[in-house]
């Protein structure tokens, strides 16, 4: 199996996870460091084992970028719009409350990934019925009213 | 042996409880739904679900969890048989025989055939939980904290190698879970460990709403890259959901094969319901005395593979149960219900919550026959539900792990993690990283970090303490065993499944 390119990032995150997590650990207690020690240790001596095999692979059987493969059928716009919703639904239900940042939420998406308008129109009203019924009134839950009303 | 029956007679009438019951098929209804879709998992509906078992009593939330469990594994194969698409990877075989009988206007009879095989299957499977988990957890009483510490990194072995490509990768991502499960307040001395001065990270990362982020919003992303396409509109069918009397007496021996296939494969470390499925078909096929119908539609291989994955469901509780080591991923989520709800999967399981332990296994029987009731009638309708578009599933699970992780401490921040996790989780999917070993190092890791601290401290640091014991060694062979059975199940699933679907493929085209 060629080496593929894309998993230098999956390395260089991992090796970063380690490096992040040992400096804030030399700042713990002596016994405290025991078992986050270990498993530092641990994904790092895996993460090492992970590129010697990257290296072998280069060298046997060569290189491949493998972004075709990671990204292949990848719908920039679609994802980052979706992507983009979603953190402001997060922000809206913080502000305005959760029904209301819920109904516009959904309306956006569905809108954007041009659902018909009444299928939209089901999806919004049982999915907010849904949350009602179980969540409000079967388990209590007292949902963000948000900060602006 | 007179208590144990009379524990098991008092859960399946715990189980009986009028609100247990209907939270069961509430269930039942919700996995059916979530398997016939075929952008979901039955992973990652047990993870959305989770938050609503919370106020509910412990043992009806496990059997409301097991309901959406067997549910989903049995409502893939609807949309096998009708559309031709596999809800979950566990119904792959039933999609080949399965649609074959649609084409040929037998859809009713092949959506009985899955339930009628399913219930089965699922049902058998409940007498080897009954029998072999109380069992199993005699062994873990031997466990002292040395042994906890490498039953933890056992169980992290197993689900290490399920579904990575890379076995490195696979131990990658659990070595990451252990790192994150360091989040919080030291266990043993209470001091402050990666906080950074957030007090809602003391009690460590929220397996709940890393289980959503992990399962279902990564879910979310995934769909959200891929270009919307609209789904196959599902098979009509005018003929009857039933079976003859010929047709079940015919059926009958695949399904007690499939059964005690399904069984051992569910209770073997690393397999699961989509190697079960592949190798119940084969089993129906080897011993079929109609060879030349399979490929065009033969009911034997629809009740084989769904037999087998069904049967998986019981088998696979048994080592998660009793020692904490569940198989795949849709069992770690479930192991994560149990503890969610304070109880630690062992010994104490069969004496001290002796009563919840069995009321839940009560519930698992009663719910196969809801799973029968439901399927039967329900089948027209979940048939048009299964065509339901990505694009109405992305903002809809969204807006659930909104509101699922924001249920479980009122907290906005639980949100927040959720929503880092689920972006976590795409991410590792995209590379080939495992979410399920991350979610069950976060479970574990706390249970091996007291294991090995609790053993050093007793030994004054003595390291020869982790290997002082026959069980330790023992433990410590099955983490080597561990490490290589998934090579072995991927070689052998590839080698099951290539060859079914090649022959499977020249039938039809003969």
């Amino acid at each position: 199996m060629k080496m593929k390119m894309t998993d230098i990032g999956v390395v260089v995150f991992m090796y970063a996870i380690c490096g992040f997590f040992y400096y804030h650990m030399t700042k713990l207690q002596a016994n405290s460091q025991t078992y986050p020690r270990f498993t530092i240790v641990l994904l790092f001596g895996l993460t090492t084992l992970y590129l010697l095999q990257m290296v072998m692979n280069a060298r046997k059987y060569g290189i491949t970028s493998g972004v075709d493969e990671v990204f292949n059928g990848f719908m920039v716009v679609q994802f980052f719009v979706c992507l983009v919703l979603s953190i402001i639904y997060l922000v809206m239900v913080k502000y305005i409350g959760f029904f209301v940042a819920t109904i516009v939420f959904m309306i956006a998406v569905l809108a954007f990934l041009r659902v018909p308008k009444v299928h939209a129109a089901i999806a919004v009203v049982a999915i907010n019925l849904l949350v009602y019924l179980a969540f409000v009134q079967f388990l209590g839950v007292k949902l963000p009213a948000g900060l602006l009303f | 042996m007179l208590e144990t029956l009379q524990l098991m007679a008092a859960g399946l009438a715990n189980a009986l409880l009028p609100m247990t019951l209907i939270m069961m098929f509430a269930g039942v209804t919700l996995g059916i739904i979530i398997g016939c879709l075929p952008g979901l998992s039955a992973a990652m509906g047990v993870a959305l679900m989770l938050p609503l078992t919370f106020t509910m009593e412990p043992e009806t939330g496990l059997i409301v969890l097991g309901a959406i469990y067997c549910g989903a594994i049995f409502g893939g194969s609807i949309s096998a048989i009708l559309i031709h698409t596999p809800g979950t990877p566990a119904s792959a075989a039933t999609a080949i025989e399965g649609y074959q009988m649609t084409l040929k206007g037998q859809a009713g009879k092949a959506l009985a055939t899955a339930c009628w095989s399913s219930f089965w299957g699922g049902l058998l499977s409940c007498i080897s939980l009954y029998f072999f988990a109380p069992l199993l957890a005699q062994l873990a009483l031997k466990f002292m904290s040395a042994e906890y510490f490498w039953l933890s990194l056992f169980g992290l072995t197993v689900i290490a190698g399920v579904a990575s490509k890379s076995l490195v990768k696979g131990l990658m991502s659990g070595a990451l879970g252990l790192l994150i499960s360091t989040i919080g307040l030291d266990p043993i001395t209470g001091t402050q460990r990666f906080m950074f001065g957030h007090a809602f990270l003391a009690e460590g990362i929220n397996v709940t709403c890393a289980l959503i982020g992990l399962f279902s919003m990564s879910q979310v992303f995934i769909l959200a890259e891929k270009k919307i396409v609209e789904r196959a509109r599902a098979a009509k069918f005018t003929d009857k959901i039933a079976l003859t009397k010929e047709e079940r007496k015919l059926i009958r021996p695949t399904i007690i094969r499939s059964w005690l296939i399904g069984n051992i494969v569910g209770i073997l470390p690393g397999a699961g319901a989509s190697i079960a499925c592949f190798m119940g078909y084969n089993n129906a096929k080897s011993f079929s005395k109609n060879k030349e119908q399979f490929g065009h539609g033969a009911i034997e291989g629809v009740a084989g593979s769904e037999a087998a994955n069904n049967a998986v469901t019981g088998g696979s509780l048994i080592p998660t149960l009793t020692l904490g080591i569940p198989g795949e991923s849709v069992t770690a989520v479930l192991m994560g219900g149990l503890i969610i709800q304070g109880l630690q999967p062992g010994p104490e399981l069969f004496t001290t919550h002796a009563e919840m332990t069995y009321t839940f296994f009560g519930g698992f029987v009663l719910v196969q026959f809801a799973m029968l009731a439901i399927g039967m009638l329900g089948c027209r309708v979940f048939a048009q539900i299964s065509r339901l578009s990505d694009a109405i599933l992305i903002p809809c699970v969204t807006v659930l792990c909104v509101i699922g992780s924001f249920a479980i401490h009122r907290n906005f921040m639980d949100v927040i993690v959720m929503f880092i996790f689920g972006l976590l989780g795409y991410f590792m999917r995209k590379f080939d990283l495992n979410n399920a070993a991350v979610v069950l190092a976060l479970i574990l890791g706390p249970i091996g970090e007291k294991g090995l601290r609790n053993a050093l401290r007793a030994s004054q640091g003595d390291l020869s303490v982790l290997v002082g014991s026959p069980v330790c060694l023992v433990l410590i062979a099955l983490c080597i065993v561990g490490i290589f059975s998934p090579l072995l199940m991927n070689m052998f699933e590839k080698k099951v499944s290539g060859t079914t679907m090649a022959e499977a493929d020249a039938e039809l085209e003969a």
